[in-house]
C-alpha cells in the first residue's frame, strides 16, 4: 500500500491509501492519522477510491482516526469507497458510522 | 449468521475435497505479517481460475482468509514474544490450502500455535467504535462455513464460501 497525504488550503487533510489496507499497512494509516490530529489537523478525509482491500485492522485504523479527530473537535470522513470496501462496511454495520461521501472535495459540506 | 459449521458442507468433506484436487494451491511459511501479500497473490491466482466467480463472493472470501491468517499471525507473535531464544522447531509456521470448485471457494489453514480458546458460535460484532475484535465476527458473517478445531497439536481452520 502507498499512502498519499496532502493538506488543502481550507486546512482539511486528505489521506489516500492506495492498494490493500491489511494488518501490515493499517499500522501506517493509524500512525499517519494520529500524527495529523496531534499536529493540529482534526478534519480529515480518507479517500478510499483506490483502496482495493480492507480488513478488520484497516477498519480499526479508520475508527481510531475517527475517534481521535472527534476528540480534537474535528471529524474523519470517508469518500469514494470501492465496492470491496463498501462490502466490509456493510458486513460490520459500520456504514452508518463511516458514512461514505461521493467526493473528496465535498466530504465536509453538510 | 450461518450455522457453524453448515450441515451440507461439513469440514471432513471439505478436507477430502481439497486433498484430492490437483488444482489445490498450497503454501507453508513462517507466521509473520509480511507473508500477507503472498497470500493475497495466491488468492488472485485462485480467482483467476474461477471465471464464474462474482465480485461479492470474492471480496468476502479474500477478507475472511486474511482475517483468519491475521489471527494466526497475531497469536503466534503474542506467544513468541514471551519466549527466550526461539528453537527452530518452535518457530510459528502455518500452512494454507486453497481450492476453487464449481460450487465453493475453500480454504484450510493450520498452524502450530497455541490452542485458540473460543467458541465461534459466541463470536459477535463489537461496539461500533471499537478499534479491534471484529476479525472473526467479520469472517463468520461473510462465510457459509467457518470451522475451527484443535487436532494433533495444531489449530485447523476450514473456511468455505458458496459461489453464486
Amino acid at each position: 500500500m502507498e499512502l498519499d497525504v496532502s493538506t488543502r488550503d481550507d486546512g482539511i487533510a486528505v489521506v489516500a491509501p492506495r492498494g490493500r489496507l491489511n494488518m501490515v499497512s493499517a499500522r501506517q494509516l493509524k500512525e499517519t492519522l494520529s500524527d495529523l490530529v496531534a499536529g493540529g489537523t482534526a478534519r480529515i478525509v480518507v479517500d478510499l477510491g483506490e483502496t482495493t482491500f480492507l480488513d478488520s485492522s484497516g477498519l480499526g485504523a479508520l475508527i481510531g482516526g475517527l475517534k481521535a479527530a472527534r476528540q480534537a473537535g474535528g471529524d474523519l470522513r470517508v469518500a469514494r469507497p470501492t465496492p470491496a470496501v463498501v462490502s466490509v462496511f456493510e458486513l460490520t454495520n459500520l456504514d452508518r458510522v463511516l458514512r461514505a461521501r461521493d467526493s473528496v472535495e465535498t466530504a465536509f459540506d453538510a | 449468521m450461518p450455522e457453524v459449521p453448515s450441515e451440507d458442507s461439513a469440514p471432513p468433506e471439505l478436507l477430502a475435497a481439497i486433498a484430492a484436487d490437483p488444482d489445490r494451491v498450497v503454501l507453508s511459511a513462517r507466521a509473520e505479517p509480511e507473508v500477507m501479500d503472498l497470500v493475497h497473490a495466491l488468492l488472485e491466482h485462485l480467482f483467476a481460475r474461477a471465471p464464474q466467480l462474482d465480485d461479492v463472493t470474492r471480496v468476502k472470501f479474500e477478507m475472511s482468509v486474511i482475517e483468519i491468517l491475521g489471527n494466526i499471525v497475531e497469536h503466534a507473535y503474542a506467544h513468541d514474544s514471551r519466549l527466550p531464544a526461539v528453537d527452530p522447531s518452535e518457530v510459528r509456521r502455518f500452512e494454507i490450502q486453497l481450492l476453487a470448485t464449481d460450487r465453493d471457494l475453500i480454504a484450510v489453514l493450520s498452524d502450530n500455535g497455541l490452542p485458540v480458546s473460543l467458541d465461534l458460535a459466541d463470536v459477535t460484532m463489537p461496539d461500533e467504535l471499537a478499534e479491534s475484535g471484529r476479525g472473526l465476527a467479520l469472517a463468520r458473517a461473510a462465510l457459509d462455513t467457518l470451522h475451527y478445531e484443535r487436532i494433533e497439536g495444531r489449530n485447523l481452520w476450514c473456511l468455505a464460501c458458496r459461489i453464486g
